[in-house]
């Protein structure tokens, strides 16, 4: 019955998925640079989604805008209301950013201080987006040529939209804040606090951890918040950036409620995402000074 | 039509998904409804072509898609993709396939296929939801799609694998 012709196949196809599940175990881990069939395929399939991408976008894109004209009209008029307060803000900035590099000197900061809240926003177009439930990737037209890395914050005006994933030459993915979840292999939390006007970085009080998104409700969940916390439900969230690793400041959303976490120790809130995540256009990639130094 | 044709075609298909198709998709349905058009091509193949094209179609664009979007993991879709294909052209290879039965098996191949998807996403941890949930949250509602493009394909797509299939078949039967 099992002539030799069977079994090759048998075994040759006992070998493909053992080769398929080790490919599979190998590329879960955090890899930090890609071999070059991979960048190869990502960068050309990269280079040929951007040609249909843009020109998709902006023919479907005015379809919408035209249906509802009275919306985009709305939005210009706060947009108008928006800018007449950034002119007034921006005289008032100049001179407090003034002052500030006047105390700096003053209390005689190291060149690594005075540099670190200083980002470069490195403006991206996105090429494509995954239709994958499970791996809802963003590919985005900058790549390590650009001094892209793992791990940076990817931005767009209304808030925090994601985490760099992988990178290869030219075009890098992102990994949409929407995945973040504690139980998966390779879980990452988003140290956050609460925006406080006119409150220094140092003297943030509030702290939690960003770190899983219901999927039902579309809520971001913030966990190990301490008991005596002063967060409460409307506060806006920001990233604290303690750890060095992801940038001070970046909007993530608004707190809807709190409740007590599942020890009873610490307490968890949901979070409103500030940002949306479907049909983007452009994103800002932010890149922190001393992230470049480290990479060196 | 020739084999290198079908793959360009294929191609502009596979570019189309995540860039006009993602578009072209309402806001709510993203995530819901999931385009499997480079599934289907595959398993016209497998139904009208032979069960080994399908398997190096299913191999290659699958190993394309883990790539493209690579965020995660990469094979996932390689190798399902090439087992639903190297299936459906064993189980279709000695029957007279009608139009009826080429549909019905695309339905059963997407599903399998889909089903295939969700459980290694779970097995590395990856997915968390209970099937049940990724069932009604976008097996079922991403199967319509594949139905109402699989119909209207199906005229061109079975010509185009036909006639070319024509030459080399005779030989591989023997």
């Amino acid at each position: 019955m099992f002539n030799w012709m069977r079994n090759k196949r048998m075994f040759v196809l006992m070998i493909v998925f053992i080769l398929f599940v080790a490919v599979l175990g190998f590329s879960i881990s955090d890899r930090k640079k890609l071999s070059w069939p991979e960048n190869f395929i990502m960068d050309s399939t990269g280079f040929l989604q951007e040609l249909i991408y843009r020109p998709a976008g902006y023919i479907l894109g005015l379809f919408g805008d035209l249906a509802n004209l009275q919306e985009v009209y709305k939005e210009n008029e706060q947009l108008r209301i928006t800018a007449a307060a950034y002119a007034r803000d921006k005289i008032n900035y100049n001179q407090i950013e003034q002052k500030n590099i006047e105390l700096m000197e003053a209390l005689e900061f190291t060149e690594r201080q005075k540099g670190s809240n200083k980002y470069k926003y490195l403006i991206a177009q996105v090429v494509s987006s995954s239709t994958d439930p499970y791996n809802p990737t963003i590919r985005i037209n900058l790549g390590s040529k650009d001094g892209i890395r793992t791990n940076m914050v990817v931005v767009t005006t209304k808030g925090l939209v994601g985490l760099i994933s992988r990178v290869d030459p030219f075009y890098s993915s992102v990994m949409p804040i929407t995945e973040l979840d504690v139980r998966s292999p390779d879980s990452k939390g988003i140290a956050a606090t609460v925006l406080k006007e006119g409150a220094a970085q140092e003297e943030q009080e509030s702290f939690g951890i960003i770190d899983s998104y219901d999927k039902d409700t579309g809520m971001l969940m913030m966990s190990k918040i301490a008991e005596s916390d002063k967060l409460k439900k409307g506060d806006t969230i920001i990233t604290s950036g303690r750890g060095n690793v992801f940038p001070y400041g970046m909007v993530i959303g608004t707190v809807e409620n709190r409740q007590v976490g599942d020890f009873g120790l610490t307490h968890t809130a949901t979070i409103e995402p500030a940002a949306d995540f479907e049909k983007l256009t452009n994103v800002f990639v932010v890149q922190m000074p001393n992230m470049e130094e480290n990479e060196q | 039509m020739s084999m290198q044709r079908i793959i360009v075609v294929m191609l502009l298909f596979f570019l189309s998904e995540g860039t006009i198709f993602y578009w072209l998709l309402p806001d709510s349905l993203t995530g819901r409804v999931v385009p499997h058009f480079i599934l289907a091509f595959v398993l016209f193949a497998a139904i009208y072509r032979n069960r080994h094209t399908a398997l190096i179609l299913g191999l290659s664009f699958g190993l394309l898609q883990d790539l493209a979007f690579y965020g995660k993991i990469i094979g996932v879709h390689s190798f399902t993709m090439a087992l639903v294909g190297y299936t459906t052209g064993l189980l279709m290879e000695r029957r007279r396939s009608t139009m009826l039965m080429a549909m019905s098996m695309i339905v059963m191949s997407t599903l399998v296929y889909d089903t295939v998807v969700y459980f290694i996403y779970s097995v590395f941890k990856l997915t968390h939801g209970t099937f049940e949930w990724a069932l009604l949250h976008h097996i079922l509602p991403s199967l319509f799609l594949q139905i109402g493009f699989s119909l209207a394909l199906y005229v061109p797509i079975r010509r185009w694998f036909e006639s070319s299939g024509k030459k080399k078949s005779d030989e591989e039967e023997e």
